[in-house]
């Protein structure tokens, strides 16, 4: 798959701080990827998908250093139109990123900003509503929603735009569980069903991780590790000792493999991990 | 244990007739740890802001300490009783200085200078705020910090009960499991009735003592965490699952395995003696 995003040897330090928020940062991204950022606080997630949008250097005061070729081409050669066909941006607090009383304007705005006439509009409307499930909210006020249908409206608006990667800073951390899944299940969709290239950074793993083809943990301003999940968790023991919180299926799994009772692969999948421990009790049952 | 909050047949409906609530019961004990789970419109945060009479039932009756929430002019004997910590500090926060955040609740229930500067520094101490912060703007602390200053300016009041609304969100796994260690110790050391109101189930099975799950207005379950975890099928209705090691547990409970498991260290223990017996 085609490489459209290669971050290489990129540093960066905010102005007015004594270290940088990134250092010496290099990583390749292929196409119709799900990729998950995870990390602690303050480790640098944010300023790294920042980055990747261009919001860094060209919003932001401080020292860049390095590159970030987005589609081949240097980010810093990017104007705003291009980077928004490219790359769009959700935001954790929906309501940050509203600006208007209704959804299907709401829906709009991005889209009449880059000149589009208005039968597309109204079709890519239409588009975005069926496949996050707005149809029947298009005339509500986005502020009168619950939590995970504002995230969807924020999902939608940007996806309007059709960019080829979607980035989604913390795109669960205020709603329940059934808000997270739906966010998850369109996320999915538009990897299998729109091609698209998925970015999201997550603090909890356990979603994530079951749908990322690979995972970027984010240490002190540093790529810790970049891997796909089965290669991500094999070391369970150092994770834990970074502050992450893996899912208790994976620290299961990684229990049975330090006690060798078990030998394949991890896996992210709970129904897998079950089987794996029934086995082994059904083993143990019949040698006795 | 003494009761401190007594609720009966508590009805809430908003202006518009939506009711909230339908018909609530429950006592709560002094120096319980309680998690109130559900999912959103479950009625969670109404249910919490009745407990300290920032809304009124609209049928039955809430008691805090023996304070009737329903009378007139009872909210300053309230706060006393019930603190209630936003889900968002920065919803809460507003005022330029850490100090005078933590002193504005002492100093509108008419408390002396003296006392309200006593009562500042205990509760920034009690909240490990260090006396540095004391003069710095609330806006420049981080996350972490600021839900300990807005807990603070809760503490100063010495309520007998705190609620914190979602106390987790937004923080890496570290932050959310120092403060909910803080809360702990508020509610080990000091005698505080803690009740958090939350969608992780991690944290609720490692902290909460007593579980209470509300559906469409209505308790659903209201047990030790052990017994309400160990309900998947009944939870499955108000959209909670169980933990994750709970879950595994519980599937592999035809080989010796109690259902009732709430961490990953339990899980491995029984599991160990399951496949040695």
């Amino acid at each position: 798959m085609e490489k459209i995003i290669e971050i290489n040897q990129l540093t960066w330090q905010y102005t007015d701080t004594d270290h940088p928020a990134l250092e010496d940062v290099s990583l390749e991204i292929e196409e119709n990827m799900f990729i998950g950022v995870c990390g602690p606080n303050e480790s640098g997630k944010t300023t790294l998908v920042s980055c990747i949008k261009g919001l860094i250097p060209h919003n932001f005061i401080g020292s860049y250093k390095g590159e970030v070729r987005l589609f081949g081409k240097n980010i810093r050669d990017l104007n705003a139109q291009e980077l928004a066909k490219y790359v769009g941006f959700v935001f954790a607090d929906p309501e940050a990123q509203f600006t208007s009383m209704s959804v299907e304007e709401e829906l709009a705005f991005g889209m009449e900003n880059i000149g589009l006439g208005s039968d597309e509009i109204k079709e890519r409307i239409q588009w975005v509503a069926d496949i996050t499930g707005l149809e029947s909210l298009l005339d509500k006020s986005p502020y009168d929603l619950s939590g995970g249908q504002k995230q969807r409206v924020a999902i939608a608006s940007v996806l309007a735009m059709q960019p080829r990667v979607i980035i989604l800073d913390e795109p669960t951390s205020m709603l329940d569980p059934i808000g997270k899944d739906s966010i998850f299940n369109i996320c999915a969709r538009m990897k299998e069903e729109l091609h698209m290239t998925i970015i999201m950074v997550e603090h909890t793993l356990d979603r994530l991780a079951r749908l990322s083809d690979r995972l970027i943990l984010v240490h002190q301003g540093k790529i810790a590790r970049y891997a796909e999940p089965e290669r991500f968790f094999e070391n369970v023991g150092e994770l834990l000792e970074l502050g992450l919180n893996p899912p208790a299926s994976i620290v299961f799994l990684d229990q049975l493999k330090q006690a060798g009772l078990y030998d394949g692969p991890m896996t992210t999948s709970v129904e897998e991990t079950i089987e794996i421990a029934q086995s082994i009790c059904a083993r143990k049952e019949a040698i006795k | 244990m003494t009761d401190v909050i007594e609720v009966k047949d508590m009805h809430f409906a908003y202006r518009d007739g939506t009711e909230a609530l339908k018909g609530i019961d429950l006592t709560i004990k002094s120096g319980e740890f309680i998690a109130l789970i559900g999912q959103n419109g479950a009625g969670k945060t109404t249910f919490a802001k009745t407990l300290n009479g920032l809304l009124k039932p609209s049928q039955g009756y809430v008691k805090c300490g023996g304070i009737d929430t329903s009378q007139k002019r009872v909210i300053k004997k309230l706060v006393k009783e019930v603190g209630y910590v936003f889900q968002n500090p920065d919803h809460q926060l507003f005022n330029n200085e850490v100090r005078k955040e933590i002193a504005y609740a002492p100093k509108n229930v008419g408390l002396s200078e003296e006392e309200i500067e006593e009562r500042v520094t205990e509760a920034a101490a009690v909240a490990g705020i260090k006396e540095d912060y004391l003069s710095m703007h609330p806006f420049f602390l981080p996350k972490g910090l600021r839900q300990r200053v807005s807990i603070a300016s809760i503490l100063a009041l010495r309520p007998k009960v705190i609620i914190v609304d979602e106390p987790t969100t937004g923080q890496d796994y570290r932050q959310s499991v120092e403060i909910m260690e803080f809360l702990k110790k508020l509610n080990e050391e000091r005698g505080h009735t803690i009740i958090i109101i939350t969608h992780e189930m991690d944290i609720v099975a490692k902290f909460a003592k007593r579980v209470i799950v509300l559906c469409q207005g209505k308790i659903l379950l209201d047990g030790d965490t052990k017994e309400v975890f160990s309900q998947p099928d009944v939870l499955a209705k108000a959209y909670v699952k169980v933990p994750e090691a709970t879950r595994i547990a519980q599937a592999l409970n035809r080989f010796g395995i109690s259902r009732d498991v709430l961490s990953s260290d339990e899980l491995w223990d029984q599991f160990q003696s399951a496949i040695s017996r």
